[in-house]
């Protein structure tokens, strides 16, 4: 049940007849992992608690570097030295204090995920490396939890809706390996695909619009293009393909 | 028979900034090995040493994705090949 000051905190967002009090509260309802607190993290998570989304957990082990403060814009100036999710935190609370923030200062790995991942209702892809990836879209599919992927470098970045059993996953696309890499970029790629990532989040839970699933949605900032393409489910994906469709 | 093949920015450099070329082939992997008898250096940037597509590269044939065995899909005339970079920085 929504207070009064929520009532008036989403009243924008209520007033769209797609969302309404009922949209609202399942917003209220959903417990939402956030796989990073960097240059993804900042939008998703700044986005995901300014809607209202009720339970936030937010997972990194890395602390604030000056070189990260021209994209990760939940940590600022005086927070440099300080852990990300400490930060994070710090500012999530003054934005929203009806969401219930939860920290974790941990290397996500195969041994915790688990623990990690546990009673979350989706896990939003706000990492720098591959590999956590693939740990993130793994545990996804077993645990049957909605992934939303997203990915960028330079002025470039993409993002994908993962629906265990119904949609490709993150392997029926690609199997390859990327070394972990200082990676160019610019703070608004991440922008624009961590706002990608939480629309998709957010339509999620209301049951609104049309997901991001089986559908590439790749970005360039330098053309200012999106451009779609199109994934299958690949029925020999090491992941997914022994999974059941929905 | 005509396949283009539209090539990511980075590659670019390499066909005079030409976004698309055009090449032929009965499979993705004749189409890429003609495109790069065009412009050898893009060579090293789609392919491995050994000859293997390179692992941070993408092929998308008539926008869908041509994964896995991408080389060996065949093409007709008139398909379009979208070479993309694989991404993971966030």
């Amino acid at each position: 049940m929504l207070t009064v000051d929520e009532r008036k905190r989403y009243d924008r967002q209520i007033m769209m007849p797609e969302v309404g009090e009922e949209g609202q509260e399942k917003l209220k309802q959903a417990k939402v992992l956030i796989a990073g607190a960097g240059g993804l993290g900042s939008p998703i998570s700044i986005y995901l608690a300014a809607a209202g989304i009720g339970h936030i957990r937010l997972v990194d082990h890395d602390q604030i570097e000056l070189t990260n403060l021209n994209r990760q814009v939940l940590h600022w100036n005086r927070d440099i030295g300080e852990f990300k999710v400490k930060s994070a935190l710090n500012k999530l609370n003054q934005l929203n204090p009806d969401v219930a923030i939860e920290i974790i200062k941990k290397t996500i790995e195969e041994g915790n995920i688990r623990d990690i991942v546990n009673d979350c209702d989706a896990i939003v892809d706000a990492m720098d490396n591959l590999e956590t990836r693939y740990l993130l879209n793994k545990i996804a599919i077993e645990k049957n939890i909605p992934f939303f992927h997203g990915a960028v470098r330079g002025l470039e970045g993409r993002a994908m809706t993962i629906i265990p059993g119904k949609s490709p996953c993150l392997r029926c696309m690609y199997h390859g390996t990327l070394p972990p890499e200082k990676f160019p970029v610019i703070g608004v790629a991440p922008g624009v695909i961590g706002c990608i990532q939480a629309t998709e989040v957010i339509k999620y839970f209301v049951g609104m619009g049309e997901l991001l699933t089986g559908r590439l949605l790749v970005y360039d900032g330098m053309s200012l293009t999106f451009r779609e393409f199109k994934i299958t489910r690949n029925p020999q994906c090491d992941h997914c393909g022994q999974r059941k469709e929905v | 028979m005509t396949i283009k093949i539209n090539l990511h920015k980075t590659h670019r450099q390499y066909t005079n900034d030409q976004e698309t070329v055009e090449v032929q082939g009965k499979n993705v992997g004749e189409c890429l090995k003609d495109l790069i008898r065009q412009y050898p250096p893009l060579g090293k940037e789609i392919f491995t040493k050994n000859g293997k597509l390179s692992p941070i590269m993408e092929v998308y044939l008539n926008g869908k994705s041509a994964f896995p065995d991408e080389l060996n899909k065949p093409v007709k005339d008139g398909d379009t090949i979208h070479l993309v970079y694989f991404l993971a920085g966030g």
